[in-house]
């Protein structure tokens, strides 16, 4: 009997094999190439097409703009790519590169200078000093500006005490100055980060040696540091380069500003040429972090970790400590004080009116859409990549990436060119405005997103299949109220840097949508410094609200 | 009743040539607990996740309850299988608490009832309100075995269930799980590397070594009739021997003498053979025609484990594994002398 079963089986199966599966393999060659390259693009675990298909569009969604403004370059027409080679493009790339290369270099000087002092001497609060060094980071640079044009410009306070000012705030060294304090804590953070990793069994091996603090730190600490100087120096350089609120308002002029006053006169096909030179930069230092991402692997903590012995400053600490206290002063107290100044005065002239609130609403407004769409858009890929790693999803994930590094003008150009054709009817609306965070900030939540689905086991999912829920139940029921913790903190970051946002704003608002932070560009460039200051302030304090969000990364 | 057959599976992984599994075919009858035995890398695992569902084969069939799932172009997605399944690290959903965790996916009228079920089951009454960072490696087990058969499955599957859990727990729940299972009636599938668990648990051991089942049995039979070199090895400690079929019909002639084996009737006298002597069929005896030097003794609680050099009249010899009652004394350097019990000796196959 079971014999005869058997055969049964058997016959059956070759009978399945002639009607059903041959059929299959010879109706289209094509297809079955394509099913079978598919398979093995994903290593047997291929997704569910549309979601495969639904990340795509969201990565190139994320891409899209950036890529036309490069396109758009290409047909400017050879007359205008010589007359701005000849004319433009020289200078400005002289003015870009100096200040990056001058700001980032000082940057490294004071942020390892500071992350020596804070993370590894005895200095007084050395606990405090750690995250409140790292405030500049959240303050808009183009807020430290306000302030410091507040205090030194033409009608500044050190004018009216002293006749005269004494510096000029409208140079290249004024440029440098607010850059250098709002741009440091990279370095500072990063460094500090690694000297907090940093094993004992090194320096314990140099005083062994014999060395001195400061040979050791020459000949141990600094090679150690080296890598760790490297990413913050390229961050830092990621971030002037694509900086503009400061260098439009001390009327300095690199490529950010250029494309700016090239789009403001209507000439947007010149600013796709001059955002050519800007974007192969920015390339070029994402390359370069790449490369020195890829070194960190190598360097990797032991298991048996001791802590390094704090150094003791001894006679040392009164000028540590100054030097300390001046960069806090300059970089967070004064321009606080010089804000909460003129807000005083604000609010007694009644600055906080009905029109005040309205800025803020369209803030929120503009600022929460652009929040709801990137926690909504970063679902699939953060699924898509987390659980079906592949060379496309990788792909994926770093397209959607591509308008973080880039700067808002370039975003800002992009995206008028493509609604400007085809989506014409989205034209002038705030909706504009909230796709250009989007692009811009998208990362962030991506980011926490993984971080955060990549501690869910993928056997969660298959428990969860296993108990008769398929895929897209399991998602609903199981991954979402699991990321949802990621996709918050990803998502207030995307808030934060929305709220902030200045270039991409100006260029995309509807005529009279104003958010806070166009009225403190507006009025700090006609002087009026009490409707100002409010509204800085009230983005500053925002900021620095995730402050402990942004730390945790380092 | 079968509750599982599985026909001719073979699995490729994409990206390699040889297959992960190959050529697997195995019954397993309802109600009865079978262990997937065999060292990590052997395809153990995969075997598991394709009777679940979570891979595909290449070749061959998967039937659950007589109805085929995978295979001959059908394909029912996991879902639909029925199949209870507890994980190594649980997989516990960390934002549901015990209750939810059990009822996930339970759809019946009898909700309620069927969760403080199958939690008086496994033990864990009062404790529906706990999520499962607040409870114990033990606990959130019993949680993973509760929610995979709350469903009533057709089978219930445990991915290598005891490995996560320290020794004196694991010993303990060995014998839980067993009555967990037993008690709610289940078919279960295990997979395990651990020879100790496997004997404990199965009604039935299938062995496995790069891909292919090398011998199911009972947990008796696997330990004491092992069919070739590897399972005789892979399953406890044991000196494997060339020899040839003595002329009596009950013994094998090796280098070592004669050793008495009851089980030649397969065999014609003056056959070459291997043979696999079990560390326990060495007894210690002062009659013992096997004398040798004791090389290393390690004392393990249970037993004396002893690695002796013999002597061989050729001039060569050879190193056994014997296994010696723990009130016996036994220091490195001692001249020993063992005799052969029969029941541990199987004539076994190259592989």
């Amino acid at each position: 009997m079971r014999r005869y079963d058997y055969h049964d089986g058997a016959a059956n199966m070759q009978y399945n094999l002639k009607y059903k599966i041959s059929p299959l393999y010879n109706r289209g060659t094509w297809s079955s190439i394509i099913k079978r390259l598919w398979g093995r693009l994903w290593g047997g675990n291929a997704p569910d097409p549309y979601l495969a298909l639904l990340a795509s569009a969201i990565g190139l969604l994320m891409a899209v703009p950036v890529l036309y403004v490069i396109w758009r370059s290409l047909f400017a027409g050879a007359e205008r790519w010589t007359r701005l080679l000849d004319t433009r493009i020289p200078a400005l790339m002289q003015n870009t590169l100096s200040i990056t290369v001058a700001t980032t270099l000082l940057s490294i000087v004071l942020g390892v200078s500071l992350a020596w002092l804070v993370y590894r001497c005895d200095l007084p609060g050395r606990h405090l000093w750690q995250w409140v060094l790292a405030i500049p980071l959240v303050i808009p640079p183009y807020v430290g500006a306000v302030a410091y044009i507040m205090l030194l410009g033409p009608t500044g306070w050190v004018r009216d005490l002293l006749g005269a000012a004494p510096v000029d705030i409208y140079s290249f060294g004024g440029v440098l100055f607010v850059l250098l304090m709002f741009k440091f804590p990279y370095v500072f953070l990063i460094c500090g980060a690694a000297l907090k990793r940093m094993n004992s069994s090194y320096e314990d091996t140099a005083r062994s040696v014999g060395m001195g603090t400061w040979e050791m730190f020459w000949k141990v600490n600094f090679p150690f540091l080296r890598l760790a100087i490297g990413a913050g120096a390229i961050l830092t350089s990621l971030c002037v380069l694509s900086e503009f609120g400061v260098i439009a308002l001390m009327r300095y002029n690199t490529f950010t500003s250029a494309i700016y006053y090239q789009m403001e006169s209507y000439d947007n096909i010149s600013a796709t040429v001059l955002s050519f030179p800007l974007i192969a930069l920015t390339l070029l230092f994402l390359w370069l972090e790449f490369l020195s991402r890829k070194k960190q692997k190598f360097y990797q903590t032991t298991n048996n970790f001791r802590k390094t012995e704090t150094i003791k400053l001894g006679r040392w600490k009164p000028l540590a400590f100054f030097w300390v206290g001046s960069v806090f002063l300059l970089s967070v107290l004064l321009p606080l004080s010089v804000l909460v100044y003129w807000s005083v005065f604000g609010l007694a002239g009644g600055a906080l009116d009905s029109s005040f609130w309205g800025y803020a609403l369209n803030s929120i407004k503009v600022a929460g859409l652009a929040t709801l769409m990137s926690m909504l858009l970063a679902l699939p890929v953060v699924y898509l990549k987390s659980r079906y790693p592949s060379l496309l999803s990788a792909v994926i994930s770093k397209i959607s990436s591509s308008g973080y590094a880039l700067p808002g003008v370039i975003v800002a150009l992009g995206i008028i060119f493509l609604f400007n054709q085809y989506i014409p009817w989205l034209y002038n609306t705030f909706f504009l405005v909230a796709v250009a965070y989007l692009v811009r900030f998208f990362p962030q939540t991506l980011q926490y997103g993984e971080a955060s689905l990549n501690l869910i086991s993928p056997r969660i999912d298959e428990a969860a299949r296993s108990l008769g829920y398929p895929s897209r139940k399991v998602l609903f029921r199981v991954i979402i109220p699991l990321l949802r913790p990621g996709l918050l903190a990803g998502g207030a970051l995307v808030f934060v840097s929305s709220l902030k946002e200045l270039p991409a704003t100006l260029l995309l608002r509807p005529p009279g949508f104003d958010t806070l932070a166009v009225r403190v560009w507006v009025e700090a460039s006609e002087a009026v410094y009490h409707l100002a200051a409010p509204a800085a302030l009230l983005i500053v304090l925002v900021s620095i609200l995730p402050l402990k969000l942004m730390l945790s990364k380092y | 009743m079968i509750a599982i057959q599985l026909d001719a599976l073979a699995k490729i992984y994409p990206g390699t040539i040889e297959p992960a599994v190959n050529n697997i075919s195995l019954e397993i009858e309802k109600g009865s607990i079978v262990t997937l035995l065999g060292p990590s890398g052997c395809g153990k695992t995969t075997i598991l996740r394709l009777i679940a569902g979570f891979e595909k084969a290449e070749r061959g069939t998967v039937s659950l309850d007589g109805k085929v799932v995978a295979g001959n172009g059908i394909w029912v997605p996991p879902e639909q299988r029925g199949v209870g399944m507890v994980f190594q690290d649980y997989a516990l959903f960390p934002h549901l608490d015990v209750y939810k965790n059990v009822g996930f996916g339970y759809k019946g009228e009898d909700r309620r009832e069927r969760i403080m079920q199958v939690l008086d089951l496994v033990g864990l009454q009062g404790l529906e309100r706990r999520y499962p960072h607040e409870l114990s490696g033990g606990q959130q087990q019993r949680v993973a075995l509760a929610r995979a058969l709350a469903r009533r499955p057709v089978v219930v599957l445990l991915d290598e269930p005891f490995s996560n859990l320290d020794a004196d727990m694991r010993a303990q729940m060995r014998l839980e799980v067993k009555r967990i299972i037993k008690n709610a009636g289940a078919t279960a599938v295990l997979v395990s590397h651990d020879q100790k668990d496997a004997l404990a648990i199965s009604d039935k051991i299938a062995v496995l070594e790069a891909g292919e089942i090398q011998q199911v049995g009972t947990p008796r039979e696997i330990y004491q009739y092992p069919e070739n070199s590897f399972v005789a090895t892979f399953v406890g400690q044991t000196n494997l021997l060339k020899g040839k079929i003595g002329e009596d019909g009950c013994s094998v002639l090796t280098a070592l003498g004669k050793i008495p084996y009851n089980y030649t009737h397969a065999y014609q006298p003056g056959e070459q053979v291997n043979i696999s002597v079990r560390a326990e069929s060495l007894e210690m005896s002062r009659e013992g025609n096997i004398k040798g030097r004791v090389k290393e003794a390690m004392y393990t609680g249970e037993a004396i484990d002893v690695q002796v050099v013999v002597d061989l009249p050729g001039g060569e010899s050879l190193d056994l594994v014997a296994h010696v009652h723990p009130e016996e004394e036994v220091r490195e350097g001692d001249m020993v002398a063992f005799s052969v019990l029969p029941n541990f000796v199987k004539v076994v196959g190259d592989k």
